[in-house]
This record gives structure tokens, C-alpha cells and sequence, in this order.
């Protein structure tokens, strides 16, 4: 094997698959990322048996080849190659060695046979779509928030994404849910996702596509079946396993006739109660929303080091109302808010609270309150 | 004042003040005559701390009578043949016991030979033998001591509490019962239950049980066969898996030719051999026994003979840091946890749950006075607020399984990993039960056992200093250390001898970074003065190799894909003392199905 590939390329490659390689692995080929030289291109993959990431870039091939060196020295080492370097990439075989050399340096790596490099075998994809960069990045970002670090519900762990609604109003749905609160996104249903089934897509995997999305405007593709989500971003492809379980039934938590609405400014609510949460200790983060017409009063009380209050006015109107929440979550739903204002639903103080964005649909939030 | 001879009777108590020290030694002495009788069962029994009484009773040989005038008479022994001291198959040969012990008590002494019709008895008090009268006894001697060190008062100020020198004594036969399983011996007195051990088979079995007997069941199941043989000299015995540990080195145990010694060679011998398993405030718990020909050891060191000198000792300490270090290396994946049933244990039955809403201050266990006010609102300042939750099902573990995994993994000794919990314990099923695995500590091993392995083969870089560090040090010490430089070159450490009181350090090991070069010489040159060995050095490094392998390894927190609970569980199988992390704590525990079923009320 022998490669010419541009050094800015080869890093901007690298630092997209070494993310997914484990710094410390107990089976040693987990630490390695494959490299294949093919007719005027090179490819990367790495691993961690659950997600896979595969990267094509163009370079000059001489003879084409495959092997596997260590993904977080082969990235050190481009990293630190001088800017606007040639890289030229070459593979002993017989001395299971990959030798890297750029102007006067050269490094000879170790490899690993690439024949024990694992394949996720992605089988046959029944389903194929494609997203808005946009689109996507928007059900990741109002939905990631919610999902839940708790092993023991691994069904949890990740976004479930399926079809909801029908006919006209069908729609493309991310949930994710902790147990304390819930976060909701539709999107219009694309064609060819008609049908598809309900998925769970991995917290790990969520993290990186949104990470490799970041600066893309192009369409992504997506191809999914029942254990298996491939996503298309340029160049990249990212293979991953999905969660084998079953969501719960979320529509049940998600109330539908809560009376009382209270309208606040995003920007004035994040704020104030990020403001008088600085009282909160670390044990306890409630803080108190006590509502009568026009008027929502914030407050703390923290019996180690004091208190704190803070008024608001809002559009309100229902009778009045205490109810608490856990700080930390209220921030967090406020942070998803799009628009200028939020609309908060509530029924009593033991019940769901729904929250929606008043200028911009598609999202919806259930928080649960915390007695106080 | 003129120069005079002292009496005789004053001479004995001199002497005896060197045999028998303190009524311990009375027994061990005692015991060892029977020992040396042939005897087949030994009872002792003590009263008062052996103060008061002392009674050992034997079915060994006796003695006939013109035999027992002369036993008691100074350095009169049966068990010198050609008076040859560098042949000694006895305990004893010294023919101080009983003269020095009839010296300082009463001293009652009845036997029989089987030639003769009967037993004849003989008393000694302080010194004064009375004449030997007929007595009834159907076989072998029964020594008592009464009285001890009456007639020296001042040594008997000096002794200690009737328990402590109780426990003494207690020590004592347990040495001695340790070193001959196959004759049984009971200990009783002292208003105690009396301790019985029976004889055992001759051979490790029965050794074992012995030792098991003694040591309690936790040696006996931790217990590692141990044994190496070189140039006539056999070392064996068994030695505790590192998780068996104690606090202090008391629990070692060396026997050369049959006889309890106690001695600094094996200390630091079984240091040496330990020293990759245990923190350094921890011991292990070892029983060895040294056979070699009589004429190669020396027990003719001190009056007690506690203490021998080999020809060879360094052959000795040599075979049992060998045999120690393959018995660890071939048993490494022992843990004890899994067959001492602390593991059982720890497992309780499920008690009918309490409902979730259950309060304890409902219920009768809540103080009476303080019911009228608990009803109210709990208390803020400890009670986080709650926080409500949605319904979404059940906890359940990710028990996903997969099918494409080899089903013969079961066979292997550590089993097929089933799941893993708590993000840190890998559950694996093996044939015969279950195992839970430790996941860094195990990879932690792994990671420090390659860590050794390249330190070996490729040996240790040295920096080399700028300015040379000068450290005094006694001429003796200095000798001993620029003997070894070879070796401590291989360690990283490059000395050589400046001028008779001073050596220079030139290089030091790279991987200790900064290190203080005096102190470590200093501290080297302490250990070889003691234990002549360099394991401080190896200490440290060792130790900065196991801090990169606790960097290097897997941490708890980590999910782990079935494939690499496998492979991990491969690797732990290949390594060698991959049953204990660097610190001593075992990686993995085992349930056996029958306990399983024991704890289910099946068996």
C-alpha cells in the first residue's frame, strides 16, 4: 500500500473517527483505526463494536492496500505535522509496519492485521430517507437534553424516533425522556420514511452525529432497519447499533387538558430563575413558582444559607397557583425555547407541567414538578 | 573476696535461666522430649499460666530406671549416639532440660519402658533429686512441673500475666502440632475448653489438615501447595493466596527438619516473594517446612534453639522465594473469596419487601414520645424536596445477549460474560456457577503484568546526572552495595564506589523522574544490611509501573460490549496472577451453583 494525501484533509478526517476509539481498550484492535487505500482515495474507519465511522478523502493512491495503526498516535502525529504538508503513507506488510512520512519526518508504526478489524455488518436497511442538515440538528439538540444517564432503564439511553400522526399530519418524531421530564420534536414526515419502524438511537451516537453535522448544510441521508441506523454526512458515513428495547408509552405522561396557561418572556424567565437558584444548595435545587393574575413570583429558600425572591410579570390569568420545580430542569427547557416567549400549561401542583414555545412549533416539553 | 566454686545447685539455676526462660520453654522443652520418645499422642495441661502446673503426658518410649537417675543429672541425654553434634536427628541433644527445670521447680517424673515390670517415679525439688520409688504408669512419661522457678523468685517477679504466658504456651504447641500432623495433641487447663488434634495422615493431606486445624479454614481453603527441591535441600509446605493477608508476619511459620524456628530468612524471603501482590503494611500467612541433611544446618545456635544457621543460606532463602513465586504464579487466579464463604455470606435471603409507601414512623419501631409532631411536614434541612416523576416502566438491566457469540465459551475456567452491571462488574457464567469480575482491577493487572514484562526485556533507561550525588555511607555498607552494582544497573541505578566511605550516584532510573538519590540509597543500603536484596528498588518502579497501569486500564464507569467482556475474561485467563489486582484485592469472585442452591434452600 501506498498513499499521497494532504495533511489539512487527512487531520480534518482523523479528528472526525478517532472520537469514536476508546482510549482504553481491552481487545487491542478497538484501538485502531483501518486504513485503505483504493483508486484515488483513502478511506478511514474506527470502531467501538456499536458505532462505526468510515471516512473517504481524496488522495493520490499508488498501490492500494489496507491496514491498521493506532487512531489516537496516527492523529497526534498528523496533528503535529507542519500545515499544508504532503503525507505520504506506506504499508509493509511483511513487517506489519505503516511508515508516515511528510517532508523530513518519518514514523513507523505498528499494525495490526486488518482482517481482525470488525465489520458492524450492517445487513440490509429496510428503510431510507434523507433530512434537512438543519432539520436534523434541531431534533437532536431539543430532544438530547432529556435522555437519560440511568443504566438500569437503558431503554432510555438514547432518542426514540419514529413516525406519529397520519395521513397528512404524519410526522418525523424525536422523544427522549429521564423520568422527570420529556422533550418532544416533529418534523415533517420525508418520503421513504413512511412505515418505518420505531427506533432508539444510542446517547453516544446522538453526541456524534450532532458533533459531525455541526458545519454541514448538505441533505443527510439516512438508512435504518430494525437493529441498525446508517447516517450519510458528505463523506461521512456513521454506522451505528440501536437500543433493543422497547420505549415506554410516552403520549400517557404527555397531559392533554391542563387549564391553567401562563405566558413568559424566555429571556426574562431564564434569568430570574437562574438568579434567585443561586441561594438553592446543592442537596435541593426547588424553586418556587407561586402564580396569581399577571404576576409569578420565583423564590428559594435554602435553610442553610437563606433566601431568595423575584418577580415577574406574565400573562396569567387562572386562579392562583403554587407549584415548585427543580431549577436545573427549568433552565434547561428554557434553553430550548426558539422564540420570545413560552407558554407553560399546568393543572395542579402534583401534575405534569406542559411547556411549548409560543412562536415556533413542532416542540413540546413535560416537566414534573417537585413538592415543596 | 576470695574466688570460690559455686555449689553446684547454684550453677543449675544459672544455667537453667538460659533453657527455661519462662514457663513456655518449660513445655516446649517437655514436648520435645515426648516428640523425640516416639510418642504417637501428647496431652499437656497447664494451671495458673504453667506457673502453678505444668503436666505433659506421652505414649512414647519411657525411660528405665537406672535411665531416670540420669536424666535429670546435667548433660545426660539419650539422644546423642556418637556425640557427633553435626548429626542431630532429635529435637533435642543438649541434656539441659530436666536438670535445669528440676533446678527451679518441682519436678515429677514418672515412666515406664516396656522391659520393665512397672514405672518408676522420681522427684526433684530445686535441685534436690529424692530417691526413685515404684509407680503406676502403663506406657511412656509423665513429666510434671509444679511450682516453677520457686526456688528463684526473682525470675518469677519478672514473668508475665497468667494469660499472656497461657498464650505462650498455647503458641508453642501450636508450632510444634504444625510440625508433626501425624501425633496427636491435646491442650487443656487454664479453664479453657481443651484443644484436641487429632493425628493426621502422614503426607500434604494430612499437613494440610493440620494446618487447616491451626491456622483456621480460611488458610486451609486459601492454602497453595508450595515446593522446590535443589541440591538435597527440599523446601515445601503451603502458602496463603494473597487475599488471605494479615497485619503483622506472624502468621509465618518455618520448620527446618521438623524443628519451629524462627528466623529473618524466611521474613524476608517471603517478602520478596510477596512483594508484587500485597501493599507493603500487609502479610501473607505461609507454613513452610525445610528438610535438609543435619549435617548442612547448625541448631546448636541458642539454648532455645529457636534460632539455626544453614550452610547455604542463600541456597535456602533462594528455594523459597523460587517455590513460593511458581506456587503464586500457578494458583494466581485463586481468590479465597470464593470458597471461604464470605461470598455466601454475604448473600441474605429476600425478607418480605416493605410496601413504598412504608414510613417508619407509623410503625411500632418509632419512638413513642416523638410520634405526636412526625406527622407534620418532614424537616427541610434533610429532606430534598421531591421530585416527581413520569411513570416509564420497570429498571431492567440490558440483558441483550448475543447469539453470534461461541457457545463453548462456558467451558473456560472463567466463563461466558453474561452482562455487566453497574457499568463495573462483568457477570460471567461458567459451567459450575457464576463469577463477577472486578473490571479495572482485572484489566489493571493485565495492563501491569505487559508493563513488567517489557521492564524486563527491555530494561530500565537511566538519566544521567548533571552533577554526580555523593552519599556517605559506613565502609561496610558501601562494599555490599558497589557488590551489587550490576544488578542495580539492570534496575536503572548506576553506582560506583568514592573512596571508602562515600559512593557516587551517576544515573538513576528515568522512570521514578526526580528522584531523591540519597534517600534511596540510604533506604537500599538499610534493606541489603537486613535482607541483603534490592527491593526498594524494584519497589518503586514497580509502583510507578502500577500507577501507569491504573492510568492504562479499563476504569469502572466504562460499558463494556459483550465482545470485549470476553475478551477480557481471555486475558485474565492467560495472565499470570490475574486472580488479585496490584493492591491484593481479588478481581473476581466465584458463587458455585452448589452454593446457589444452598442458598435457596435446594441442598
Amino acid at each position: 500500500m501506498k498513499v499521497t494525501v494532504e495533511r489539512a484533509q487527512l487531520l480534518k478526517s482523523l479528528s472526525h473517527v478517532h472520537r469514536v476509539v476508546e482510549r482504553r481498550n481491552t481487545i487491542p484492535i478497538l484501538g485502531n483505526v483501518l486504513v485503505r487505500a483504493e483508486t484515488a482515495k483513502l478511506s478511514l474507519k474506527a470502531t467501538d463494536l456499536d458505532l462505526e465511522v468510515t471516512e473517504t478523502l481524496v488522495a493520490e493512491t499508488g498501490t492500494g492496500g489496507s491496514t491498521t495503526v493506532p487512531a489516537h498516535m496516527f492523529y497526534d502525529i498528523v496533528r503535529k505535522l507542519p500545515d499544508g504538508a504532503q503525507i505520504v503513507l506506506e504499508g509493509d506488510g511483511d513487517r506489519s509496519v505503516l511508515t508516515i512520512r511528510a517532508g523530513r519526518s518519518r514514523f513507523t508504526l505498528q499494525t495490526l492485521p486488518e482482517n481482525d478489524f470488525p465489520d458492524l455488518a450492517a445487513g440490509d436497511m429496510t428503510h431510507a430517507f434523507s433530512l434537512a442538515a438543519a432539520d436534523l440538528k434541531r431534533l437532536i439538540d431539543r430532544t438530547q437534553f432529556a435522555i437519560s444517564t440511568e443504566e438500569t432503564r437503558y431503554y432510555l439511553n438514547g432518542i426514540y424516533l419514529h413516525g406519529a400522526g397520519s395521513a397528512k399530519s404524519a410526522t418525523l418524531r424525536g422523544v427522549a425522556t429521564d423520568g422527570h421530564r420529556l422533550a418532544q420534536l416533529d418534523l415533517a414526515l420525508p418520503k421513504g420514511a413512511e412505515g418505518m419502524p420505531g427506533v432508539i438511537i444510542p446517547r453516544k451516537t446522538v453526541g456524534e452525529v450532532q458533533r459531525l453535522i455541526e458545519d454541514s448544510e448538505a441533505e443527510i441521508g439516512i438508512e435504518l432497519s430494525q437493529g441498525k441506523i446508517r447516517f450519510t454526512i458528505g463523506h461521512v458515513v456513521l454506522t451505528s447499533k440501536l437500543i433493543d428495547g422497547t420505549f415506554p408509552d410516552y403520549g400517557r405522561v404527555i397531559p392533554q387538558n391542563n387549564d391553567k396557561e401562563l405566558v413568559v418572556d424566555k429571556k426574562d424567565f431564564e434569568a430570574a430563575v437562574d438568579r434567585v437558584s443561586t441561594i438553592s444548595s446543592e442537596r435541593g435545587r426547588a424553586v418556587k413558582l407561586a402564580l396569581s393574575a399577571g404576576k409569578l413570583v420565583l423564590s428559594v429558600t435554602n435553610p442553610d444559607s437563606g433566601s431568595a425572591t423575584e418577580e415577574l410579570e406574565v400573562e396569567y390569568a387562572s386562579d392562583a397557583l403554587d407549584i415548585g420545580f427543580n431549577s436545573r430542569y427549568l433552565l434547561d427547557i428554557a434553553a430550548q425555547i426558539e422564540g420570545e416567549a413560552a407558554v407553560l400549561k399546568l393543572a395542579d401542583p402534583g401534575s405534569p407541567t406542559l411547556v411549548q414555545d409560543r412562536d415556533s412549533k413542532g416542540a413540546l416539553y413535560v416537566l414534573m414538578p417537585m413538592r415543596v | 573476696m576470695p574466688v570460690r566454686q559455686l555449689p553446684e545447685t547454684v550453677v543449675n539455676r544459672i544455667a537453667a535461666g538460659e533453657v527455661v526462660e519462662r514457663p513456655a520453654s518449660v513445655v516446649k522443652e517437655l514436648v520435645e522430649n515426648a516428640i523425640d520418645a516416639g510418642a504417637a499422642r501428647i496431652d499437656v495441661f497447664t494451671d495458673g499460666g504453667g506457673k502453678r502446673r505444668i503436666g505433659v503426658t506421652d505414649d512414647g518410649a519411657g525411660m528405665a530406671k537406672g535411665d531416670l537417675a540420669l536424666a535429670v543429672n546435667r548433660h545426660a541425654t539419650s539422644k546423642l549416639e556418637d556425640e557427633d553434634l553435626l548429626r542431630i536427628h532429635t529435637l533435642g541433644f543438649r541434656g539441659e532440660a530436666l536438670p535445669s527445670i528440676g533446678a527451679v521447680a518441682r519436678l515429677c517424673i514418672t515412666t515406664r519402658d516396656a522391659r520393665e515390670p512397672h514405672a518408676w517415679s522420681l522427684t526433684v525439688e530445686g535441685g534436690r533429686k529424692s530417691a526413685i520409688t515404684p509407680a503406676a504408669l502403663t506406657q511412656g512419661t509423665r513429666v510434671e512441673v509444679a511450682d516453677l522457678f520457686y526456688a528463684t523468685p526473682a525470675r518469677l517477679k519478672f514473668l508475665k500475666t497468667d494469660r499472656t504466658e497461657a498464650e505462650a504456651i498455647r503458641e508453642v504447641v501450636r508450632r510444634l502440632a504444625m510440625a508433626r500432623p501425624d501425633i496427636g495433641f491435646t491442650l487443656a487447663g487454664e479453664g479453657r475448653a481443651p484443644a484436641t488434634w487429632t493425628a493426621a495422615l502422614p503426607g500434604a493431606a494430612g499437613r494440610l489438615t493440620r494446618l487447616g486445624d491451626i491456622l483456621g479454614g480460611d488458610f486451609r481453603s486459601a492454602a497453595i501447595a508450595v515446593r522446590a527441591e535443589r541440591e538435597r535441600v527440599i523446601v515445601e509446605g503451603f502458602a496463603a493466596a494473597p487475599s488471605l493477608t494479615r497485619a503483622n508476619a506472624l502468621g509465618q511459620y518455618l520448620f527446618v527438619n521438623g524443628r519451629p524456628v524462627r528466623d529473618k530468612l524466611i521474613l524476608g524471603a517471603v517478602r520478596a516473594a510477596y512483594s508484587d501482590y500485597l501493599p507493603r503494611d500487609r502479610h501473607p500467612v505461609v507454613a513452610l517446612f525445610v528438610t535438609t541433611d543435619p549435617q548442612e544446618v547448625d541448631a546448636n545456635v541458642h539454648p532455645a534453639k529457636t534460632e539455626v544457621r544453614f550452610r547455604n543460606a542463600g541456597l535456602v532463602r533462594a528455594l523459597i522465594v523460587h517455590a513460593l513465586k511458581e506456587g503464586l504464579a500457578r494458583e494466581g487466579r485463586r481468590t479465597a473469596a470464593n470458597s471461604d464463604g464470605a461470598v455466601l455470606t454475604a448473600f441474605r435471603p429476600a425478607t418480605s419487601p416493605r410496601p413504598a409507601d412504608w414510613d417508619w414512623r407509623r410503625s411500632p419501631a418509632s419512638p413513642a414520645g416523638a410520634r405526636p409532631w412526625m406527622g407534620g411536614p418532614p424537616a427541610t434541612a434533610f429532606a430534598e424536596a421531591g421530585q416527581t416523576a413520569f411513570d416509564v416502566g420497570a429498571p431492567s438491566a440490558d440483558v441483550r445477549f448475543d447469539a453470534h457469540l461461541p457457545m463453548d465459551l462456558i467451558d473456560r475456567p472463567l466463563g461466558a460474560a453474561r452482562t455487566q452491571i453497574h457499568e463495573t462488574y462483568i457477570v460471567s457464567q461458567t459451567r459450575d456457577g457464576l463469577i463477577v469480575v472486578d473490571q479495572h482491577a482485572a484489566h489493571e493487572r493485565i495492563v501491569y503484568e505487559r508493563l513488567k514484562a517489557a521492564l524486563e526485556r527491555d530494561g530500565v533507561q537511566r538519566q544521567i546526572l548533571l552533577i554526580p550525588d555523593i552519599i556517605e555511607l559506613d565502609e561496610a555498607t558501601v562494599e555490599k552495595l558497589t557488590d551489587r552494582a550490576t544488578e542495580l544497573k539492570k534496575f536503572g541505578l548506576a553506582i560506583e564506589s568514592f573512596g571508602p566511605g562515600a559512593v557516587a550516584v551517576r544515573e538513576t532510573p528515568s522512570l521514578l523522574g526526580k528522584t531523591n538519590a540519597a534517600a534511596l540509597l540510604r533506604d537500599l543500603a538499610e534493606h541489603m544490611a537486613e535482607w541483603d536484596e534490592t527491593l526498594p528498588l524494584e519497589r518503586r518502579l514497580m509502583h510507578v509501573a502500577a500507577t501507569m497501569a491504573c492510568h492504562g486500564s479499563v476504569r469502572a464507569g466504562r460499558i463494556l460490549k459483550p465482545e470485549e467482556m470476553n475478551a477480557l475474561l481471555r486475558e485474565m485467563e492467560a495472565t499470570p496472577n490475574s486472580g488479585q489486582c496490584n493492591h491484593g484485592r481479588p478481581t473476581y469472585v466465584e458463587l458455585k451453583l452448589a452454593d446457589i442452591e444452598k442458598l435457596f434452600g435446594r441442598r
